[in-house]
């Protein structure tokens, strides 16, 4: 399946669940509701056409204006590769968590979790990790937070 | 008699363990010898380096790179390069692509002496280790003739390489391929039927097909458990798609398995060495890159196949200097998530040697 046949099958079979953006470079990059994440997530991992068994990744984002949530799926079977987004604003900053799905996810939502302040819902392992477990500063992957010491590289 | 009064304890493994490679801290769950659960603790490596490359132009964030996965740096600097290539529409020399293509390779090679090695050493046979690092020594001494370092290179640069091989590379490229062909014999005349080390690793941390892909292995650990699945092969990136190689898997997902894996692969690699040695075209190393590299909006996830499994960058870019965001996927991550799954029911001295085929480096667990 060619990325333009794999954007049609979701147009088709995804209508109103997963939105294909523009601003995918290479792989197809699509959005996602926060609240259907679940659903989606499942739908990809059963779809026989499809079946996304592979969680690659997944990133925090802080645009600054808000926080996006990228998660890269891959299919072992059919050899396919769809990234999809979510996007958060910052007050509402929650999201159900796929470890159920893909058990990869543990972690990488755990990092969230720790980095951006993201809370994640049902999730049984939310402990600090990268960080100092006293830590007490923030969450130093989002845009506003900066080190200490911290000096600004001019812009070139 | 009465009955003996039991319970569980805790052993703290680490941080500075030799077994560990790197800091990272296990807390294993004891019922007399046997491992009830294993906790790793990380972190100790955190270095920031996603941070960092917020505050850094595209090309300042190579070097960067290099410290993400010190052991194949070149993959590191290669999927980076890939990624922002992309990001920015750059098409890359030909020449450029087979120099990087050898480089990984070789690279590739160095990553599994070592892991011959060490793990070999870790089980408790000291042998591989010096026959593992003397090989390996000769490649070192490949890329310090190419670009003058022998563990961070800073070589495979945005738009190419940073300098073009010099005369004496391809012959002596070519005496180490021949003399690495020759090595193979030893190496597996050495362990791979001792009846210590057969002990030590058949049928010990069994990982099935579907626990591997549930958490996301990749690589070598992903073969080993039967699943032909290869980044170069199926999803083929540079000029992956021009070589004849093959994907060796093994049957069971054992320790000896995941051993005998990275062997294989090996040969596999050399195979490609060749293979690019012989077609390597002439022409530039390097396209032109403007000195204020601006990709335009947009994102991109990009993946490679290095030593250790698949190894990605996801780049956001909102049209500026710096990227707005980068972040690192290391198979490593993904690899001690299984270390839990995969110990239970094991003696300690089965979870150093599971650590170690796993291949685990911690600086591309904690980043």
């Amino acid at each position: 399946m060619t990325r333009d046949e794999l954007k049609e099958h979701i147009l088709k079979k995804y209508d109103g669940l997963l939105t294909p953006l523009e601003t995918g470079v290479f792989d197809l990059m699509c959005e996602v509701k926060p609240a259907n994440l679940t659903k989606v997530a499942r739908m990809l991992y059963d779809d026989e056409q499809l079946k996304f068994d592979f969680l690659n990744n997944i990133a925090g984002v802080d645009t600054g204006e808000q926080f996006e949530v990228v998660y890269s799926l891959s299919s072992i079977s059919n050899n396919l590769r769809l990234d999809f987004k979510l996007v958060l604003s910052y007050d509402q900053a929650v999201i159900d968590s796929v470890k159920d799905i893909w058990t990869a996810a543990d972690w990488h939502e755990r990092e969230i979790w720790e980095l951006y302040g993201i809370d994640i819902n049902n999730h049984d392992n939310l402990k600090r990790f990268l960080l100092p477990d006293d830590w007490d500063q923030g969450y130093p992957m989002r845009k506003d937070w900066d080190a200490p010491d911290f000096v600004r590289m001019p812009e070139l | 008699m009465a009955e003996l009064r039991t319970e569980e304890f805790l052993v703290n493994m680490g941080p500075h363990h030799p077994s560990t490679h790197g800091v990272c801290r296990l807390i294993l769950t004891m019922d007399g010898e046997k491992v009830v659960a294993i906790e790793p603790v990380i972190g100790y490596l955190h270095r920031a380096i996603e941070k960092i490359c917020e505050n850094r132009t595209y090309p300042q964030c190579t070097p960067l790179m290099d410290r993400f996965e010190y052991v194949t740096a070149m993959a590191t600097e290669h999927v980076y390069a890939l990624a922002v290539e992309k990001l920015a529409g750059l098409e890359v020399p030909e020449r450029a692509e087979y120099l990087r293509v050898i480089m990984v390779e070789l690279n590739r090679i160095a990553s599994h002496l070592i892991f011959w090695g060490v793990t070999a050493m870790d089980v408790g046979a000291y042998t591989p280790f010096l026959y593992g690092l003397r090989e390996r020594e000769d490649i070192m001494d490949l890329f310090e003739i190419t670009c003058g370092q022998r563990l961070t290179y800073n070589y495979i640069r945005i738009g190419g390489v940073s300098k073009d091989i010099p005369p004496e590379f391809v012959p002596k490229c070519r005496e180490f391929v021949k003399m690495m062909w020759s090595k193979f014999s030893d190496y597996e005349g050495l362990l791979n039927g001792n009846p210590i080390f057969l002990g030590r690793m058949k049928d010990i941390g069994v990982l099935t097909p579907e626990a591997a892909i549930a958490y996301g292995a990749s690589g070598p650990v992903l073969r080993a458990s039967g699943v032909k699945y290869d980044v170069r092969r199926n999803d083929p990136y540079s000029v992956y798609d021009k070589f004849d190689f093959e994907i060796p898997t093994q049957p069971n997902g054992d320790c000896y398995d995941r051993f005998i894996q990275r062997l294989d692969e090996m040969k596999e690699s050399l195979k490609i060495i060749e293979q690019a040695l012989d077609n390597l075209p002439e022409g530039d190393i390097k396209c032109k890159v403007k000195p204020k590299l601006k990709p335009p909006e947009g994102e991109v996830y990009s993946r490679i196949e290095s030593a250790r499994g698949e190894m990605g960058v996801y780049i956001r870019s909102d049209g500026t200097t710096k990227p707005m965001r980068v972040k690192l996927r290391g198979s490593s991550y993904n690899h001690l998530m299984l270390v839990p799954e995969i110990s239970t029911d094991v003696l300690i001295a089965d979870v150093v040697a599971i650590f170690a085929t796993l291949d685990i480096i911690m600086p591309e667990v904690d980043r």
